[in-house]
């Protein structure tokens, strides 16, 4: 893929942010089917195509704004979007080095890791970063491994590790969550982290997904899709921040949502780590406007039938109560577009 | 026994003798006094108990006097919560193989318990935990840090910050505490409706 990036973007006030038509060609859109409820929707993820599955982590025309959006929220708030438990840093190593090796692999126009025993050369041109350091040494990288890499790194990045039978919290870089708080969902169990889902855990989701989850072996990822909306394309909108932009959410009308609204879907390439045991849970954002899905006439009919018939558990979860029915409204002008 | 529909809050035990405990640490506070006597009294006679007991109490329960009597070994009691958390801390750094746990009081209290009994490794397999008295939370704010104590309204004003904080049913066991956010954040002055924790 030709990496065109992006350098004037900003997912703050005042807003600048958009999909080129390569972008938007290769949105993964999440919807199969014309309703929408959980699953165990995991999948091998191998490579496939020349979109967002062709690449172990995927990186795109967003990448440089994206990373300077995360800078961003950790100068402003310090210990709110980065936490690690101490007993992490073996994962930490593991995750640096998968993050490395993929990105170098996969875009070797931009990323480069040269390796001589433990000393590691990497470069990052889209940062312009060229930094040498000694693999399994904390002290001779500027900060902790994990959030060394994952500052460089699209999307946010959550570490589980495995013990008695489920998996925990251990470490998080989570400057795009979504309504969620990595310090008060650290050290929580698979079930504990998911709890406020609703529906899910009586369906049995989290149940089988976690079994899946224990039986995944390094080298052999899968991957999900989920997704939520949000007003404004405003990728830090968590818990901490809600009084931000929670005022967004009254601003929607049938007129302006296909501005307005923005789906959020997330790829979760979710890999084994190989020392630690570890498993990471990348959640790689991608939005669009509504105006620019609907653009695909096939995209804009499904959307129209998924939102109109979503589970008001989920509309509510979601964060959607307030603007759902405007949404609809403007979606229904796409209900029957000819594909 | 406290069962909700809560999937992060710990589902808590009744207290009943570990029968390989070589000491059984009995501690609790307020209303927990009731359960910690009544474990007393089910431990074989002869075996090695030592007791600390809490007086600070939300709903003024005090069981110091019974528990002085039900106590065979050594007994401590403290005013605070926070005095007998130091306390633990100070005992299980002392402790050896064989030591078992047993927490009885508020969930404010056992969360606070547990996380000194986390410092030291202690595993569900060594640690029993029985929720006694009233419902009380408490609350984290996700905006200022702050803890505030013996919440019994779904809606109240942070004791930090000052905001108008909704509880949410999350709880966090690192934290001893479940969630509170913001609850006028999309208009201000638009609340839920006032309501009491009864679970």
């Amino acid at each position: 893929m030709q990496l065109e990036v992006k350098t004037d973007e900003s997912f703050r006030v005042p807003y600048r942010f958009s999909n080129s038509p390569e972008a938007l060609a290769r949105f993964p859109f999440p919807f199969p089917d014309d309703s929408y409820m959980y699953s165990v929707n995991l999948e091998p993820h191998v490579r496939t195509g020349s979109g967002v599955f062709a690449n172990a982590f995927d990186i795109d025309e967003h990448y440089v704004g994206e990373c300077a959006d995360r800078a961003r929220a950790l100068a402003e708030q310090p210990g709110v979007h980065y936490v690690s438990l101490p007993h992490m840093m073996q994962a930490q190593w593991d995750v640096l080095e998968l993050i490395m090796e993929s990105y170098a692999g996969d875009f070797p126009q931009v990323f480069e890791l040269r390796k001589q025993g433990a000393q590691w050369n990497w470069v990052n041109r889209l940062l312009g970063i060229d930094d040498r350091f000694t693999f399994g040494d904390p002290a001779s990288l500027p900060m902790e491994p994990f959030e060394y890499i994952s500052r460089q790194a699209q999307g946010d990045w959550v570490l589980l590790e495995e013990r008695d039978q489920t998996l925990y919290i251990g470490a998080g870089m989570t400057t795009e969550r979504a309504d969620y708080s990595i310090r008060f969902d650290l050290g929580m169990s698979w079930h504990e982290f998911h709890g406020p889902v609703p529906l899910a855990h009586e369906l049995g989701v989290f149940d089988k997904a976690l079994k899946f989850m224990l039986r995944l072996r390094t080298n052999h990822p899968v991957r999900r899709l989920n997704w939520t909306t949000t007003v404004f394309p405003r990728l830090e909108t968590s818990a901490e921040t809600l009084p931000d932009w929670g005022p967004n959410r009254t601003m929607v009308t049938p007129d302006n949502a296909g501005e307005t609204v923005h789906l959020r879907v997330e790829l979760q390439p979710l890999h084994r780590l190989p020392r630690s045991n570890a498993i990471v849970f990348p959640i790689r954002t991608y939005l669009a406007p509504l105006g620019e899905l609907v653009t695909n006439p096939a995209w804009g009919r499904r959307l129209y039938r998924v939102m109109s018939s979503l589970h008001q558990e989920l509309v509510d979860y979601k964060g959607m109560t307030r603007y759902h029915a405007a949404m609809v409204q403007y979606l229904s002008r796409f209900a029957d577009a000819s594909s | 026994m406290l069962i909700t529909g809560i999937k992060s809050r710990p589902v808590y035990d009744r207290l009943t003798p570990f029968p390989e405990a070589l000491l059984h640490l009995v501690v609790g506070q307020g209303s927990g006094g009731t359960a910690m006597s009544r474990l007393i009294a089910e431990i074989a006679p002869g075996a090695d108990i030592e007791v600390m007991y809490s007086t600070e109490s939300f709903t003024g329960q005090n069981h110091l006097a019974a528990l002085k009597d039900a106590a065979p070994g050594r007994f401590d009691w403290f005013a605070s919560n926070a005095a007998l958390s130091q306390a633990l801390h100070d005992r299980l750094s002392q402790a050896f193989m064989g030591t078992r746990l047993y927490l009885a009081g508020s969930e404010s209290f056992i969360g606070l318990a547990m996380k000194v009994a986390r410092q030291f490794d202690l595993n569900a397999d060594e640690v029993l935990r029985e929720h006694c008295g009233s419902l009380v939370r408490r609350v984290w704010c996700v905006h200022c840090d702050t803890y505030s104590e013996n919440i019994t309204q779904r809606v109240f004003s942070c004791s930090g910050c000052g905001k108008p904080l909704v509880v949410r049913d999350h709880y966090s066991r690192l934290m001893g505490a479940f969630m509170g956010v913001q609850g006028d954040a999309e208009v201000p002055g638009e609340l839920p409706e006032a309501s009491e924790l009864d679970t």
